[in-house]
């Protein structure tokens, strides 16, 4: 894929009477393969610029460019095609259908992407294994611990080959421990894989050490975009 | 994503969630077994009358009388009509009116009445019974079509008769089918009731004893009569036939218009000798020089009744005689059985519809959350749509089958308990319940698509909800 464009883009909420601008004017671009961390308070509107990418909310105004096209203002057909086809987004929350075995979750959207049923399980298994979940694939959500859970949910995102892994917190119902193997997951997959990955964490120093680029928000304007010069490579 | 995978992924999400899949289709098997348990109590109720009716053939038959009969007159005590319309000339009714009568349309057979008391003897044991002519055609009718033993006559001329099975008990005589055992109560031991074997009635011979006018030793003795002895100018004639039937208990409804306790072929009876007049239609209709005194008239449904009478008593100008001409109240009765059975469905489709709609919502609404994940991960609208459809649809089946399993069982115990508590013992079981074909494939087609509806409507509302929200949903 080409470059992610964002331009001009304004999301506006109403509460009652009061219009809240979540993401005010914004404009950034995104390398392809570019490991780029989003971080601010909370409020700051970073999940909706997530959300925003991924096609799950709608703009007010403003340009997305993915792919050369702009999927702000794309139909909710359209923008399904998009959340199938060229995004896999992680939650901190995990999002997993609790009532799935890991597996089946997995085959979900590999069923939602078009895959052949007879190559759904192979191809599930394949993706599982690959963040590091060879056992315990046939177990609930609820029997798998936390980290086990978030790379169900990466193998998930993953599942229909994305071009852009959209990360809300995916760490911030972990652990340290747990949280440094879910982010060295991420972390290689933009390192080997190539994956343009956009973090949205609130954790300033974890953003520093593992991206290439941090942008600050707060009331939805960028007010740091900052490139990090890796070349400690602590991670 | 193929149709298939959608039907497969609804079939499978209906499979892993075992307890809320049994507990919403336990919603619709309820909805469903109150649905159908209600209205086959309604259609039971209309095919039990109905068929009481049709058995009984007082709605769908009628009389033409050569004198005109007014019951209500006679019923309010104005007997005066009565003497006027004797002094009167009778209408002759003639074969070629018989012939007429059976052209109109909706007329099934129309034979004159011959009918006259005599005493019969079967196995030693006498009775006096009215005895009835009926003809050929009558075979395919009610009762005729069902005998419990033997056959009809083979031809209108034969020298055989039909027995009603009642007859023979009032006679202390009981037929028994080898099939059902008969056991004889108290009072009919007492009584010195025989349970016979049917090839001992069916081909053996009945006498049939009437009263002739025999004038050859009638001598009018004058001190006879003084002495309150007279000799009366009568003797009894002995005429010999076959049984060649038995006709089948029947059941209390019947109230038979066709009367007659025992039947015999329509000509032979006409040639069996006895006194001109031996019941009210012969005295109603004396005087007529020629033709018969009154015509049977079977209609083919009872909703023909009112143009067939239309026809004979404005076009043809005949007396009729009918039942439900003279008694419209019963038309307002069955009117009002059709509202009931009306408001009954109605109450048991709203009753059975809210159940299965407010299961199937509330089943729905509580995985807002699980359709949010499905959009995220690439799901559309269409495809989160069709998993709904599929699961709600199947839920609507099954819960139609298991709801018509329960209905037909509830109605089975409610239909024994009503049996065995209710009705007076030694009264013919009645079966208050009735599942017609329509009712059983009605009430799938009816959850079903119920289930659809129902599923359909949260279905597209949750896959349109803003997936953000949906994933905030809890």
């Amino acid at each position: 894929m080409g470059k992610l464009k964002i331009i001009d883009l304004v999301k506006t909420f109403y509460k009652g009477d009061n219009q809240i601008k979540a993401i005010d004017h914004l404009s950034f671009e995104v390398d392809t393969g570019e490991f780029v961390s989003i971080v601010g308070r909370s409020g700051s509107g970073k999940s909706t610029l997530l959300n925003l990418i991924g096609g799950l909310d709608s703009a007010s105004g403003g340009h997305i460019i993915f792919d050369d096209k702009d999927i702000a203002g794309w139909s909710r057909k359209e923008l399904a095609l998009h959340r199938r086809n060229h995004v896999g987004m992680i939650f901190q929350s995990f999002n997993l259908i609790f009532t799935r075995s890991a597996l089946d979750n997995v085959i979900l959207a590999l069923t939602f992407g078009g895959t052949a049923k007879a190559k759904r399980k192979e191809k599930a298994i394949a993706v599982l294994s690959s963040v590091g979940l060879g056992e315990r694939i046939y177990h609930l959500p609820d029997e798998l611990s936390g980290g086990e859970t978030q790379r169900v949910a990466i193998a998930r995102a993953l599942a229909n080959n994305p071009d852009v892994i959209l990360a809300d917190e995916p760490t911030g119902n972990l652990d340290s421990v747990t949280a440094d193997e879910i982010i060295e997951i991420l972390v290689n997959l933009n390192r080997n894989k190539n994956k343009t990955i956009l973090l949205v964490t609130h954790d300033q120093e974890l953003a520093e050490r593992v991206s290439d680029r941090v942008i600050r928000l707060l009331d939805g304007k960028i007010i740091v975009d900052k490139q990090i010069n890796r070349t400690h490579e602590n991670i | 994503m193929k149709i298939f995978d959608m039907v497969e992924l609804g079939l499978a999400n209906l499979w892993r969630t075992k307890l809320r899949t049994f507990l919403t289709t336990l919603g619709v098997v309820i909805g469903i077994g109150a649905l159908t348990s209600m209205i086959s109590f309604g259609t039971g109720m209309e095919k039990n009358i109905t068929e009481a009716f049709k058995t009984n053939d007082l709605f769908n038959s009628l009389h033409v009388t050569s004198r005109k009969i007014d019951l209500e007159k006679i019923s309010e005590g104005d007997m005066g009509s009565i003497t006027q319309e004797m002094a009167k000339k009778p209408l002759e009714l003639t074969d070629s009116i018989l012939g007429m009568i059976l052209q109109v349309e909706g007329v099934e057979i129309a034979f004159p009445e011959i009918t006259f008391r005599a005493k019969i003897d079967i196995l030693d044991e006498e009775r006096e019974v009215a005895i009835s002519g009926i003809p050929l055609q009558m075979k395919n009718n009610q009762p005729f079509n069902n005998m419990a033993f033997g056959d009809f006559f083979e031809s209108d001329t034969s020298k055989s008769v039909i027995v009603r099975w009642e007859t023979l008990k009032r006679m202390g005589i009981i037929i028994e089918n080898p099939d059902e055992p008969v056991k004889l109560n108290f009072n009919e031991k007492e009584n010195d009731f025989k349970i016979y074997p049917p090839d001992s009635v069916i081909g053996k011979t009945i006498q049939i004893k009437t009263a002739v006018m025999d004038y050859s030793n009638f001598k009018l003795n004058p001190l006879k009569l003084l002495s309150g002895n007279p000799e009366l100018p009568f003797k009894e004639e002995i005429t010999e036939f076959k049984i060649s039937g038995v006709i089948k208990k029947q059941s209390q409804f019947e109230n038979r218009n066709l009367k007659g306790e025992v039947l015999l072929p329509f000509k032979t009876a006409n040639e069996v000798p006895r006194l001109a007049f031996t019941n009210i239609w012969d005295a109603l209709g004396g005087g007529a020089e020629s033709g018969y005194n009154s015509i049977y008239v079977r209609i083919k449904k009872p909703s023909d009744m009112t143009p067939v009478v239309k026809i004979l008593k404005e076009e043809m100008g005949l007396n009729v005689f009918s039942i439900t001409d003279q008694l419209k109240e019963i038309r307002r009765a069955f009117l009002i059985l059709d509202g009931i059975l009306g408001a009954i469905g109605t109450i048991a489709l709203v009753v059975a519809g809210l159940g299965i709609v407010n299961t199937m919502i509330m089943s729905i609404l509580e995985r807002t959350r699980e359709i949010g994940i499905m959009k995220a991960i690439g799901g559309s609208e269409s495809q989160i749509k069709w998993i709904f459809f599929v699961e709600a649809g199947t839920i609507g089946f099954v819960g139609a089958i298991f709801g018509l399993i329960l209905g037909w069982l509830v109605t089975r115990i409610a239909n024994q308990i009503a049996n065995t508590q209710f009705l007076p013992a030694g009264e013919p079981k009645v079966d208050f319940f009735y599942f017609p074909l329509w009712l059983i494939l009605g009430s799938i087609a009816f959850s079903i698509i119920l289930s659809l509806i129902a599923g359909l409507y949260p279905a597209i509302r949750a896959a349109r909800i803003d997936p953000v929200k949906a994933l905030r949903h809890d």
